[in-house]
């Protein structure tokens, strides 16, 4: 899974990627800098459900930014800081997100993932 | 991608060690040597290098005659010194020459490989792309209003090329011996590219002179005329639309929200509205909680793409004013704007 979001955490000011489901579970996380909090601590069950229909979403806060993304699996959070080229961070998106789907019944985590 | 870098030394023993020393780093580079500045002036033609390393004392042409040509004909590429007959004075002078490295002989060929790395490094620091259409990301450099350099390699055949950008516009382009236009329409008619971008331009001045939609669709027509394929349609990514003229009708901060935005980006800009809505209030609220748990402060603007012909972008002071823009705006000018 690491693999699939290669090119993305290889750009430059990438901070993290979070593939949540539609219920809110944490399916895959990895960052690349600490982070002050665990995703996997909270529910985020209503707040994916409050934004069920967004299918993409750039998020530009004080101290850096986010992209957000549907994908059949769920919502993607790319976390970034302020100066990250996301316009690449997108791109990167359209490219790998068709090999992010659903695949048959298989064992570990494996099961959600094809490539 | 692998790169090429080109060593230029007129002591041949030198350049068999370090082709066999840098050997080690071929997944990264290939290493291409020349005698003397002439020869490498031809190579330079030849190949799309990324970096040259040169020697100054050799004949015909020197180094720093060398140094000065690149600097005029390939500003991109940078150049590292290397010599035997180092003085202040002349470090002085090979980087007010432009060289970006100095190094004196002897040296320890991993010392080289680190600064030749680093340099390399330099080439996509703005991020790498695999497999990706090339019209479809050079529009999108162009909506951006990018600054870059953005060096291809066509999948299937490997060639390489570079393209200039400043604020989206294509001010020139190389492939091998092909410069400017030629080069161009040769680069546009890759399908499938592997792609890295340089967040500067060294390139000051538009050889180019055109747009770049109507690059791409000359250089698919060229395309075609040399495949034979008349009859088929090329394969041109979709014009940009037409924006649509901003009403001015609206009271703050929507005037000056609009007036920002056609300050900035004039007819270009993609809005189609400006107006004030309450009824994204909750979803910005739900948003500014991600930014909460992950302790990068207050929500600025949000860009929101809901699946309808338009998209938002919003900002939200003590009402949220709403930017309805087409899908292919210049989004992240649009938000810094904003912000």
């Amino acid at each position: 899974m690491k693999d699939l979001f290669k090119d993305i955490l290889s750009v430059e000011g990438i901070k993290g990627v979070v593939l949540f489901s539609f219920k809110g579970e944490v399916l895959f996380k990895t960052f690349l800098s600490a982070i002050p909090e665990d995703p996997e601590t909270r529910d985020w069950a209503l707040f994916f459900d409050s934004i069920k229909k967004v299918g993409e979403s750039d998020l530009i806060f004080e101290d850096g930014r986010m992209y957000l993304r549907k994908t059949e699996l769920g919502f993607l959070v790319i976390l970034m800081n302020s100066t990250a080229p996301v316009a690449l961070v997108r791109l990167n998106c359209d490219v790998l997100l068709p090999s992010l789907k659903p695949a048959k019944i298989s064992k570990g985590l494996g099961r959600f993932f094809k490539r | 991608m692998t790169k090429n870098v080109l060593i230029v030394d007129d002591d041949k023993d030198l350049l068999v060690s370090l082709k066999e020393g840098l050997g080690k780093y071929n997944e990264t580079f290939s290493v291409f040597t020349s005698e003397n500045g002439l020869d490498a002036t031809e190579k330079l033609k030849k190949h799309t290098i990324s970096l040259v390393v040169t020697d100054l004392k050799m004949e015909p042409m020197d180094g720093f005659s060398l140094l000065s040509h690149i600097m005029e004909n390939y500003p991109d590429i940078p150049v590292i010194i290397i010599t035997g007959y180092s003085t202040p004075e002349m470090e002085k002078l090979a980087k007010k020459g432009g060289a970006v490295g100095y190094i004196s002989k002897p040296f320890i060929i991993k010392d080289l490989a680190v600064k030749m790395l680093t340099t390399l490094r330099r080439e996509a620091d703005g991020g790498t792309l695999h497999n990706v259409s090339s019209g479809m990301f050079l529009q999108l450099v162009e909506m951006e209003q990018k600054t870059c350099t953005i060096r291809l390699e066509d999948t299937s055949s490997g060639r390489k090329g570079v393209l200039f950008f400043k604020d989206g516009e294509l001010f020139d382009a190389r492939m091998n011996d092909l410069q400017s236009k030629d080069a161009a329409y040769e680069i546009f008619s890759w399908d499938q590219v592997v792609l890295s971008i340089q967040n500067v331009c060294q390139v000051k001045e538009n050889k180019i002179q055109s747009d770049l939609q109507g690059l791409i669709l000359e250089a698919m027509r060229l395309k075609d005329e040399r495949s034979g394929a008349e009859e088929e349609s090329p394969d041109v990514p979709e014009p940009i639309p037409v924006i649509e003229e901003v009403k001015t009708e609206k009271p703050d901060p929507v005037s000056s929200v609009r007036s920002r935005i056609e300050k900035n980006l004039g007819a270009r800009s993609g809005v189609e509205d400006i107006y004030l809505d309450s009824s994204w209030n909750d979803l910005i609220s739900q948003m500014s909680r991600l930014g909460a748990f992950f302790r990068i402060g207050k929500i600025k603007s949000v860009f929101v793409d809901i699946g309808e012909t338009r998209n938002f972008i919003l900002k939200q002071d003590e009402e949220t004013t709403v930017v309805a823009v087409s899908p292919k705006c210049p989004r992240d000018r649009i938000m810094q704007i904003l912000n």
